[in-house]
């Protein structure tokens, strides 16, 4: 896919894949040291997270990380860039190092400021390395459709749910 | 684009509030933030210069409810709407499953608003998008104000074609705007 066209991948997870993204991110975060491992698409929208962070953050620093990545992308391509593959925000307490896995995923690491940069960067290459395959899978299967039945019952159901 | 995950029967949408500035886009985010009930909406979220004109976007999640055992979740952003922001407006863009455009309906903005359809059209383009292939609805908002453009002028200026569904809004006090927020949803929906 060319990139800063807008992405047509759809994502579709199956219980197995999720299950194995978690454990995949419940042992990097123990061994990483790291604080929170979130894994979001660029349209913004969080696809699997590990740490203390509640759901309801993580949705919004998946929107934000999506919106901050892609505002830097729009600076690379002033620059002559084609893309930048890495965002680094580091603070006094926390660091953040958020980088694509498929050209489509975005994977989030949350450090404390102990991490030396090289570990964080080693890291966050090495967990993305090992969800990259299982993402690229989520993205085939999104090509496929879901069944008529279910997208007839969810045009209908929708009144209700407002 | 959207997110389905079968483990957490979830399915997630975007939808982007598009239009000029000042036209109400935040202003229906508040509003559904306000009349929803705690357990749907989570944090509202907007990153505002100090005169609380949207300077990136605004944010909210929605979690809808079930179907087919399936949670809807939709995100919610709105676009800053000052000419100069154009390249944040392009990033809010990216992956947008669905658009509700926030046109001003008052005379006085007519050119802001062809600007502003202009813009988007232009911003998807460059994306490799075309509009034709994104659900879009309009919103004709500030009915209550005066002087304001008969919605017949109003459509021919932006859906001449009446390829477009259109609301009336008064998105201050919440008129039009869930109607909106409910069309988009079906649209968007309809696309998986």
């Amino acid at each position: 896919m060319d990139e800063g066209k807008l992405s047509k991948t759809q994502i579709v997870l199956t219980a197995e894949e999720q299950k194995k993204l978690d454990e995949s991110f419940g042992e990097y975060l123990v061994e990483s040291e790291s604080k929170e491992i979130i894994l979001l698409n660029k349209s913004g929208e969080l696809i699997a997270k590990t740490g203390d962070i509640t759901s309801d953050a993580a949705v919004t620093v998946s929107a934000l990380a999506a919106g901050v990545f892609s505002a830097t992308n729009e600076l690379a391509r002033i620059l002559g860039e084609k893309e930048f593959t890495v965002t680094f925000h580091q603070g006094k307490e926390t660091n953040i190092h958020i980088s694509l896995i498929t050209p489509n995923t975005l994977l989030a690491v949350v450090f404390d400021n102990t991490a030396p940069i090289g570990a964080i960067r080693f890291w966050a290459k090495k967990i993305g390395n090992t969800i990259k395959g299982i993402i690229e899978n989520a993205e085939r299967r999104g090509s496929q459709k879901p069944s008529p039945e279910l997208k007839k019952e969810l045009k209908n159901e929708i009144d209700n749910l407002f | 684009m959207s997110v389905i995950n079968f483990a957490r029967k979830e399915i997630s949408f975007k939808i982007v509030y598009y239009g000029p500035a000042m036209s109400g886009k935040t202003t229906n985010l508040r509003f559904i933030y306000s009349s929803l009930p705690g357990k749907v909406k989570g944090n509202f979220t907007t990153i505002a210069t100090e005169t609380e004109r949207t300077l990136f976007f605004d944010f909210l999640p929605l979690e809808l409810g079930m179907i087919k055992g399936f949670k809807i979740r939709l995100s919610l952003y709105t676009v800053p709407g000052q000419y100069i922001y154009k390249l944040t407006r392009k990033s809010v863009l990216r992956d947008t499953d669905g658009l509700i455009f926030v046109a001003d309906s008052q005379q006085s903005k007519v050119e802001e608003n062809i600007k502003s359809f202009n813009d988007m059209v232009e911003n998807l383009q460059e994306f490799g998008e075309n509009i034709e292939n994104i659900p879009l609805v309009l919103q004709y908002n500030k009915r209550d104000l005066n002087p304001i453009l008969p919605v017949y002028e109003m459509e021919r200026l932006l859906n001449k074609e009446g390829k477009y569904q259109h609301y009336e809004a008064i998105a201050i006090n919440g008129t039009g705007v869930i109607a909106s927020l409910k069309a988009i949803t079906k649209l968007v929906v309809s696309k998986i």
